[in-house]
């Protein structure tokens, strides 16, 4: 297949310096909302006890931990700001990302320990779900930096109970397990109860000598036998047993290690037990990226620094998402898949890394006269039409007859709506597109460039609306929501518009509610909200999107769990016909 | 000599190029708001601009003269 893939088609413009001149404060404020998320960023890895106080108690903090074992350059961040508790500490206390250890990728994840010992606190159950889903779509291990002091106390209702609660990693670890998927544990510090099963439900632990994991700890076991409430003479006694229990918390090495056996080594070390971690990782089952490369590794032809220039933060204008997509694929070459069908879609075969993968995306501005072919209207990039949503189905189950992950760009502002539009089966076909990516079996990955809004976010491999999504990324131009604010406010009150009117009362107190009805869907759809309340996994820069792009293809074939021989594919031989 | 129409009914919503100003192909000409979207319009071919018959804030039809070059 090598005349296939060896050298596509070129394709994408360069950039006109008119383009250049126009766009430059789109580009400036492109680059300020990205400023302002990575300051954010930068806070959310100091908050808690300072780095230099843990290392004068003689440890690492997380982040050491994470610089340490993962491969430099290879770390991919992931829910940076999601906090969507609205945590009084700004974060869910889980660190956690895509990484290389050892040049095999790995879902990474730590309890922040500068962070009340690396608590469990609110919204961190969800956190831990996406990093176990993530896991689970990707088919490649899970590490874990475990040191978790358990339940924050006062807040325990917000996140203990529930059917996605705290307990949910147990079974999910089990899960993944079950799936042929190892879940590997550095183990530090104190961990009882919540944490004691966060250390314990993992494939291999690996532990510091200091560490201890338990059923309870010493504040459980000496608090166990409730007497009505608290006097003096009573904290007298709970003060006499807890000095007495600190002596020997319950679960040490010497009980783990030497007695049970959990823990499969012990290290005297913290870089030590990242070492272990290392070594295992070697063991896990992974493939020789070079096994499924179609080609040698290239960077685009064209430059991802310009697409500064062509993804406009005005979300009325127009551009071409064919140079966006050639800025980000090897050799800025591609194979497109039904190039003159469907043109508010681009679909067609890219190569990331050498290696390849179906892209899709929304084109955007006029689409070509007597488009869409069932209505007497224009139509326009960025919406939906019968072919459109036709040609996604097909290329998707493609994809996945032939093994091959997607990763989906949404720019979109919906279906066609109307009763022309119902005629032409829209809202059958969008909901088929589910069906074929849940059917599909293959990971996925979403970026959304721009708007992301009504049900076209969920149908384009939207996190919402399927199981293959692993994540889902923003930019600074990113807004999502069910619709413009504006239209929402139309939606909501054109007909208490009428009735103010017709009883002769003031309209300004309508239009002032209407004006806050769409500042608020502003304030709710920007990068930072969509990060903080999890609508994405992260807001990430321009110029580092290629990097995830990289990380999700070189993860998606790392182990996959099923494979497509590249000369029994038939998606290339449909798009050469 | 080439005409450049309006792809749409809409509104011109600026004009980027000046008389005698030359243009390669694929250049964003003006740009029309049309279905809520600024919707640019480019050159079809090289040349220069020879005349501009609309303004900034003009409603234009579909398929109207808006531009020719030479």
């Amino acid at each position: 297949m090598r005349p296939y893939f060896e050298k596509m088609p070129a394709f994408g413009k360069a950039l006109k310096e008119n383009r250049i001149a126009r766009t430059q404060d789109s580009r400036a404020r492109l680059e300020a909302i990205e400023a302002e998320i990575a300051a954010a960023k930068k806070a959310q890895e100091e908050v808690g006890i300072p780095t230099a106080k843990i290392n004068e108690r003689g440890g690492l903090t997380v982040w050491q931990r994470l610089e340490y074992l993962v491969d430099p350059g290879t770390w991919q961040p992931l829910h940076s700001l999601y906090n969507p508790a609205d945590n009084e500490e700004g974060t869910t206390n889980v660190v956690d990302g895509l990484g290389k250890i050892g040049g095999r990728w790995a879902v990474i994840i730590g309890f922040d320990n500068k962070v009340l010992a690396g608590a469990w606190i609110a919204g961190q159950p969800d956190n831990i779900l996406r990093v176990t889903n993530l896991a689970k779509r990707l088919h490649i291990p899970l590490v874990w930096l475990v040191n978790c002091s358990g339940v924050k106390l006062p807040d325990q209702e917000k996140f203990y109970a529930d059917r996605r609660g705290s307990g949910a990693p147990f079974f999910r670890h089990a899960e993944l397990e079950q799936a042929g998927i190892p879940v590997l544990a550095g183990i530090y510090g104190t961990n009882p109860a919540g944490g004691g099963y966060q250390a314990i439900s993992p494939t291999i632990l690996i532990a510091h000598k200091d560490a201890n994991i338990a059923v309870g700890g010493v504040g459980i076991v000496s608090g166990m036998a409730p007497q009505g409430g608290f006097d003096v003479a009573g904290l007298e006694q709970l003060i006499a047993v807890t000095r007495n229990m600190k002596d020997k918390p319950p679960g040490s090495v010497s009980t783990h290690y030497d007695a049970t056996g959990f823990f499969t080594r012990v290290y005297d070390e913290e870089k030590g037990v990242l070492d272990g971690i290392k070594e295992y990782m070697g063991m896990i089952p992974a493939y020789d990226p070079k096994f499924f490369r179609v080609a040698e590794p290239a960077e685009p032809q064209l430059a991802p620094g310009e697409l500064y220039n062509l993804l406009p933060i005005n979300q009325k204008s127009d551009y071409s998402f064919d140079d966006i997509l050639a800025r980000l694929v090897d050799g800025s070459e591609h194979m497109e898949f039904r190039p003159g069908y469907g043109p508010e879609v681009y679909t067609g075969l890219v190569k990331i890394d050498g290696m390849l993968v179906g892209a899709i995306g929304n084109r955007q501005g006029l689409l070509p006269k007597g488009y869409p072919e069932y209505a007497d209207y224009p139509g326009i990039g960025g919406k939906l039409y019968r072919q459109g949503l036709i040609k996604m189905n097909e290329f998707v189950t493609h994809c996945a007859r032939d093994r091959v992950p997607v990763i989906w760009f949404q720019d979109t502002t919906g279906i066609d709506v109307g009763d022309i539009a119902e005629k032409a089966e829209l809202l059958g076909i969008g909901q088929s597109l589910v069906y074929s990516i849940q059917q599909a079996d293959i990971p996925m990955m979403l970026v959304v460039l721009r708007k992301g809004s009504a049900a076209a976010h969920y149908i384009m491999g939207g996190p919402t609306a399927n199981r293959q999504n692993a994540f889902t990324l923003g930019t600074a131009a990113t807004e999502i929501y069910v619709m413009h604010g504006e239209t929402a406010a139309v939606a909501s009150y054109s007909r208490r518009a009428i009735k103010d009117k017709d009883s002769g009362k003031p309209l300004e107190p309508l239009a002032q509610k209407m004006n806050e009805m769409a500042q608020k869907y502003f304030d709710t759809s920007r990068p930072a909200y969509c990060a903080r309340y999890g609508f994405v996994d992260e807001i990430v820069e321009l110029k580092s999107l290629r990097a995830y792009l990289k990380a999700f293809a070189g993860a998606s074939y790392q182990n996959p769990k099923s494979i497509c021989p590249r000369h029994q594919m038939l998606l290339p031989r449909i798009i050469k016909g | 000599m080439a005409d450049v129409l309006a792809p749409l009914a809409g509104k011109v919503w600026e004009v980027l190029v000046e008389v005698g100003a030359k243009v390669e192909e694929d250049d964003e000409l003006l740009v029309i708001e049309a279905l809520k979207m600024e919707n640019t319009v480019y050159s079809p071919s090289a040349g220069k601009v020879k005349e501009i018959l609309v303004k900034k804030g003009d409603s234009v039809e579909d398929e109207q003269l808006l531009i020719v070059l030479e």
